[in-house]
């Protein structure tokens, strides 16, 4: 026998065939037909999938404006969010709306410098950069001048009526302060120069965070994501052209844990409305100064401390600045990033940072805050280890009482961090 | 008995029906307030609050109170800190209506009378959950009794009414 193996009858050439281009690679051919991928009219749970897919695809395709246009675009109702609100631990539920971390005292930068309390010699005053002693003596006594001309040489003919007194007093008191600080360190801090200060600006946010799933009506059942909007108005702000520097890395609030609520926001109590969604710092897109550097707000008398005090809430007081700061801080710097073109699903590549003071006239209170991310939708964040974190510090006094003309208890301390605060620059 | 302290409420403005109906009323021939008025006491009141279990879950710091519909948030806060020294922190109220849909056999409406449900947030970071009142018992009986015995029966009557586990489930019918 020639052979034991049974060949078929008729002998295949493709046998040889095959073995001639067993060494080279098959030539990359064009798909003569589309790719096959889900319907997108078809009344389907994949078609839904493709639509928002596509939808994404066109925002983040799109330049800044009309991705903002396109984010902001459908009215639904949404939870608004007071940054000055009357609700008990309004803190911790912001901190869940906006996945912060709360740091107790401010960052190395300051906190190293401003260990001490009030120290009058003004050699002390050495270690802010580009501050020495002569200057931080001006410093200190323009804002005894400040203090001064608001509550001795001003001439009021009236007390102010009941809730009016923060509005007519302390506000012209912060504006004054706020105004002659900036312009006397601008020849410090070159970046003041070119900053915008801007006085009661609307800063708006608009995300979305966790979902529910609808309990009645004709979408019951259906899974919806909680929409939450800001609308704030701070006493003022700074806005400069270049962006500040990070206090910490990325990566360092990966292990920062932020208090996780359960419970949906409209317990806090939290109310709905519908209306049009905004973004927007301070100054629409084309503005140059579009990053934050120094926020200040003002305490109002409806939460005043000594208000507080008789209604036996003295430990909401810290719970109210925090949440204040909070909420400003995160709707101005999640702007700062959707002006950059940072939305949910492309999260931010760089921390955005920027700083508030709050005040009543007499206590102040310094926080940072630093966005590390702002994709906080259920789908973006189901791996997203990052976190935002806000530092903060606790009231410190300014002055004791004015008497006779004169400034009791300045404290130093104070005067320290504010000029710190305004000096920060990259 | 003379010195005691008796706890007092101090209470909000509440207003008497307009039909004069002091039955209802718990503070008898209360006079509306005016400016100027002294502020308003009430030594030992009529009123019972009704701790319930909330329908939907609640923060921890919060309890949920059915209250007499005369009482305001004030009320309420008074209420809880003088006579029971709980520290509140802030009330909130709402009145649940009681529905008029059913009828009875006689087609007439019935109406499930209206309350008022008390929002009572704690203060001083304190926490509140409301308790299991009827736990679950244990359904084993006792050793020797006669249900355990009973029990077994039955059990052994079931076993006795399957089939053979070894038929995978296949019915009698099917075989030779």
């Amino acid at each position: 026998m020639a052979s034991r193996c049974k060949l078929p009858l008729l002998f295949p050439k493709s046998l040889f065939k095959n073995l001639r281009f067993v060494h080279t690679e098959a030539a990359v051919t064009q798909p003569s037909y589309p790719p096959v991928v889900a319907s997108l009219t078809a009344k389907s749970k994949s078609a839904r999938l493709r639509q928002i897919d596509e939808q994404i695809q066109k925002i983040c395709a799109s330049p800044v404006e009309e991705k903002l246009s396109l984010i902001t675009r459908i009215q639904r109702q949404k939870f608004v969010v007071y940054p000055q609100t009357f609700a008990r631990n309004a803190d911790r539920w912001y901190q869940h709306f906006t996945k912060t971390a709360y740091i107790p005292g401010l960052p190395e930068k300051f906190s190293v410098d401003s260990g001490e309390g009030s120290s009058p010699s003004p050699a002390d005053q050495t270690e802010i950069t580009g501050i020495d002693g002569d200057a931080f003596a001006e410093i200190r006594a323009l804002v005894t001048r400040v203090i001064l001309q608001e509550h001795c040489h001003m001439n009021k003919k009236r007390k102010p009526y009941v809730y009016k007194h923060q509005e007519q007093q302390m506000g012209p008191f912060l504006k004054n302060l706020v105004a002659e600080l900036t312009y006397s360190l601008a020849k410090y801090n070159p970046l003041l120069l070119s900053s915008s200060l801007d006085f009661s600006p609307q800063v708006n946010f608009y995300w979305r965070r966790g979902q529910r799933i609808i309990p009645k009506g004709h979408r019951k059942g259906r899974l919806e994501p909680f929409r939450f909007q800001i609308d704030d108005s701070p006493h003022s702000q700074i806005r400069i052209t270049q962006q500040l520097p990070q206090f910490n890395p990325m990566e360092a609030s990966y292990t920062a844990d932020v208090p996780l609520v359960p419970l949906a926001p409209n317990l806090m109590p939290l109310f709905r409305r519908q209306y049009d969604n905004h973004i927007f710092t301070g100054a629409k897109l084309p503005d140059p100064a579009c990053y934050g550097h120094t926020q200040f707000h003002l305490v109002p008398d409806r939460y005043h401390r000594d208000r507080m005090l008789k209604q036996q809430q003295s430990d909401q007081v810290e719970v109210f600045l925090r949440a204040n700061a909070l909420a400003s801080l995160f709707s101005w710097t999640g702007a700062q990033a959707a002006y950059q073109g940072f939305w949910s699903h492309e999260d931010v590549c760089r921390p955005f940072v920027s700083q508030a003071v709050i005040t009543d006239g007499h206590f102040f209170s310094f926080f940072c805050y630093q966005l590390n991310t702002v994709a906080l939708s259920v789908e973006t964040d189901a791996n997203n280890p990052r976190k935002n974190l806000l530092w903060g510090s606790q009231s410190q006094q300014l002055f004791q009482t004015v008497q006779d003309g004169e400034v009791l208890g300045l404290n130093d301390g104070v005067i320290k961090l504010l000029v710190q605060f305004l000096m920060n620059r990259p | 008995m003379a010195g005691q302290v008796l706890a007092s409420v101090t209470v909000s403005l509440t207003k008497l029906p307009a039909n004069g109906n002091v039955g209802s009323v718990s503070l008898p021939s209360v006079p509306i307030y005016q400016l100027g008025n002294p502020q308003l006491r009430i030594f030992r009141p009529n009123w019972f609050l009704t701790l319930v279990r909330p329908g939907k879950e609640q923060p921890p710091d919060t309890a949920q109170f059915r209250v007499p519909m005369e009482m305001t948030k004030y009320d309420v806060k008074n209420y809880l800190e003088k006579i029971y020294n709980v520290p509140v922190g802030v009330v909130r109220t709402r009145i649940q209506f009681g529905s008029n849909k059913k009828r009875n056999h006689l087609n007439q409406k019935v109406k499930k009378p209206d309350y008022k449900v008390a929002y009572v947030q704690l203060a001083q970071g304190q926490t509140f959950t409301f308790p299991d009142v009827f736990p679950e018992k244990d359904q084993t009986p006792a050793e020797g009794s006669m249900e355990e015995m009973q029990n077994k029966f039955m059990e052994d009557e079931k076993q006795r009414q399957k089939l053979d586990p070894r038929r995978g489930g296949v019915t009698e019918w099917f075989g030779l």
